[in-house]
């Protein structure tokens, strides 16, 4: 991971993933890979290229599409004193394998009084590239609501690899989300790529960051759309307006008191999600500001609206937040001031 | 087997009596299975359980009290967390759990490490013939075939689904359901500890010597409702008594055996129950002596 930095703008995220992952497992032999494409393909999104020709069957497996069997067969790993990581290929496909998520992964732990530990890292694809409504969602919120998982979303290619190396050395279970605009875009063609170093320190679980100060308004987002709200940032920022941006890094654990930080010195808070509305991650960020600063500053989120994510380009635009939807919505809000 | 008894019998009056406020589920009439587990199971190997699982985790060598304790609602094996259906000992390599099914996948991960840390330890997957109409079960059977996994899957038959019988859950017969994967399936008699530990010793073989996954279906009858409290209105009476008659009583079958040849004789057949009876009492006692679990903890665990 000494690549240059020149070299690093041409590489894409997903490559970069694989890279740690090789660099992890070359470390440790505990850690297994399975799931579906990714040894001899490397993945559908390339995020386990070489894996296979590096490490062989013993330890980089493709599975049959059974998502019930790897994802629980991780979790008897793991207990068994392995390191799994699995790759679901699209988050879509949580739905057959939730049990072994929700009520095996994520309690085990907790039904065993702390006995058992189940450190496997579930890394999987969110968002929408034009897929439609059952391979686009990001369903962050839906893992979030169950204890015991960890939900990591990183926003750029830097901190994927930083997150990732911090998830492989958790002792939890932590879903990982890569967006698939992340995963599949040339890191030097994102909006924002400016954190590339050190790729080799794992980040902090739970630790959000700020990626821009101001104080007119906040800006809170994790993964991809953070991407988004520093465009936005740079557009409001045009016009007069000093924009703050919180990249939360983790929905769980939710770091709450730099939330708490961030939304006490900024005049009003905009929550961007790519997830559905209800009970969802602007909700949450909105409830937990609230709770601590009660009605000081005006909050409001800009989100996908509960519709399955639907297919033509034009529709999907319509649900997905932009640049341009964000800065629209802190005009808005800010109008209200 | 007369432990085994008695353990779900101390446990039952329990749950009358109101010491135990939360739902149970007994293996009453199905000992032999666990009785023919327990000279087959070594260092190393691993049992996943089911919703019923006492009777395996006695076999596998989990504290019988800490056990209770759990089962008691006390600061047990689990610290008052998992409850008598979750029940995680990784000292012992026994874990439960009450989702039907699902702890096939598990098993084949537990096999998985097994095969790859290159022992000759396996694990066992428990069943019961409800579990087999399950997805997991299939997909996990399909994977330990492929991967020649050293897991046994042991379906524990006794015929019912909670209220449902077999003949309407389950197409075609249980066997089918490894063979369709080329996974050695066999049936016993499970009220039979010595047929059963047969059976149960053939497939372990297999797995031990890593030639792969086998499955076994052991007929048995469960002697109680599917839970403490079910009325229990779907078996005939007549079913009932066959069943739990003294010709098909795992305990009395074994007895007899014991007897004709002469191994024992009938006062000590006796004296046997009652020790077991004493066992019980002695591990209630002390189980019932562990405190409540702290309600400040209540909070821990959620992660490491």
């Amino acid at each position: 991971m000494t690549t240059e930095l020149e070299t690093l703008q041409a590489l894409t995220t997903s490559r970069l993933i694989s890279d740690v992952l090789a660099d992890e497992m070359a470390k440790d032999d505990r850690i297994v890979v399975f799931g579906e494409d990714i040894a001899t393909m490397g993945g559908v999104f390339g995020a386990t290229r070489q894996l296979h020709r590096a490490f062989g069957d013993d330890r980089v497996r493709d599975t049959p599409i059974s998502e019930t069997a790897f994802v629980g067969l991780a979790v008897g790993a793991a207990q068994a004193g392995l390191r799994p990581i699995v790759e679901l290929m699209f988050v879509d496909f949580l739905g057959v394998c939730f049990d072994q998520l929700a009520n095996q992964m994520a309690k085990n732990t907790y039904m065993s009084g702390g006995r058992v530990r189940v450190p496997v890292v579930v890394r999987t694809a969110v968002g929408s590239i034009g897929a439609a409504a059952q391979h686009s969602q990001v369903l962050s919120a839906t893992f979030a609501h169950i204890p015991g998982l960890k939900v990591v979303y990183p926003s750029t290619p830097g901190d994927a690899c930083r997150l990732l190396r911090a998830a492989i050395a958790d002792e939890n279970p932590v879903i990982f989300l890569e967006h698939k605009r992340l995963l599949m875009s040339r890191v030097g063609k994102l909006p924002y790529a400016d954190d590339l170093q050190p790729l080799d320190e794992p980040a902090l679980i739970g630790q959000a960051r700020m990626l821009r100060e101001g104080d007119d308004l906040l800006l809170v987002s994790a993964g991809y759309t953070v991407q988004l709200a520093m465009l936005a940032a740079n557009e409001l920022a045009a016009e007069g307006i000093s924009v703050g941006v919180l990249d939360l890094r983790t929905i769980v654990p939710l770091d709450r008191a730099a939330l708490t930080a961030a939304a006490e010195v900024s005049k009003a808070v905009l929550v961007v999600d790519e997830d559905y509305r209800d009970f969802g991650t602007c909700s949450e960020v909105m409830a937990s500001i609230s709770e601590a600063l009660g009605h000081r500053a005006p909050l409001l989120g800009r989100h996908a609206p509960d519709v399955p994510i639907p297919a033509s380009k034009v529709l999907e635009e319509a649900v997905l937040p932009s640049a341009a939807s964000i800065a629209r919505s802190a005009r808005n809000l800010l109008g209200r001031l | 087997m007369l432990v085994m008894r008695a353990f779900e019998e101390a446990v039952g009056e329990a749950c009358v009596t109101g010491e135990i406020h939360g739902e149970m589920h007994l293996a009453t009439g199905q000992e032999a299975i666990a009785a023919a587990l327990e000279p087959l199971l070594q260092r190393g190997d691993v049992v996943v359980s089911t919703h019923r699982p006492h009777l395996h985790a006695l076999a596998s060598g989990v504290d019988p009290v800490a056990m209770l304790a759990e089962i008691l609602e006390r600061d047990g094996l689990c610290h008052g967390k998992g409850g008598h259906m979750h029940l995680f000992d990784p000292e012992h390599g026994f874990m439960s759990n009450g989702i039907v099914g699902a702890g096939a996948p598990m098993a084949a991960g537990y096999a998985f490490a097994q095969l790859r840390e290159g022992s000759d330890a396996i694990t066992l997957c428990v069943l019961g013939d409800g579990a087999m109409n399950q997805g997991a079960f299939f997909e996990t059977a399909n994977l330990a075939a492929l991967w020649r996994l050293p897991v046994v899957f042991l379906c524990e038959d006794n015929g019912y689904g909670i209220s449902v019988p077999k003949a309407s859950a389950a197409a075609g017969s249980l066997v089918s359901r490894g063979e369709c994967f080329g996974i050695p399936a066999a049936e016993c008699d499970g009220s039979d500890p010595l047929a059963t530990f047969e059976a149960i010793g053939q497939a372990f073989v297999r797995a031990r010597s890593r030639i792969g996954p086998s499955l076994v279906v052991a007929a048995c009858y469960r002697y109680r409702g599917h839970y403490e409290g079910d009325l229990d209105r779907y078996r005939s009476d007549e079913e009932k008594a066959a069943a739990m008659s003294d010709s098909r009583d795992p305990i009395l079958r074994l007895s007899a055996v014991l007897l004709q040849q002469g191994i024992v004789d009938s006062d000590e057949v006796d004296a046997l129950a009652a020790d077991a009876r004493g066992q019980i009492d002695a591990w209630m006692a002390a189980a019932r002596a562990r405190d409540l679990p702290s309600v400040e903890f209540v909070r821990e665990s959620v992660f490491v």
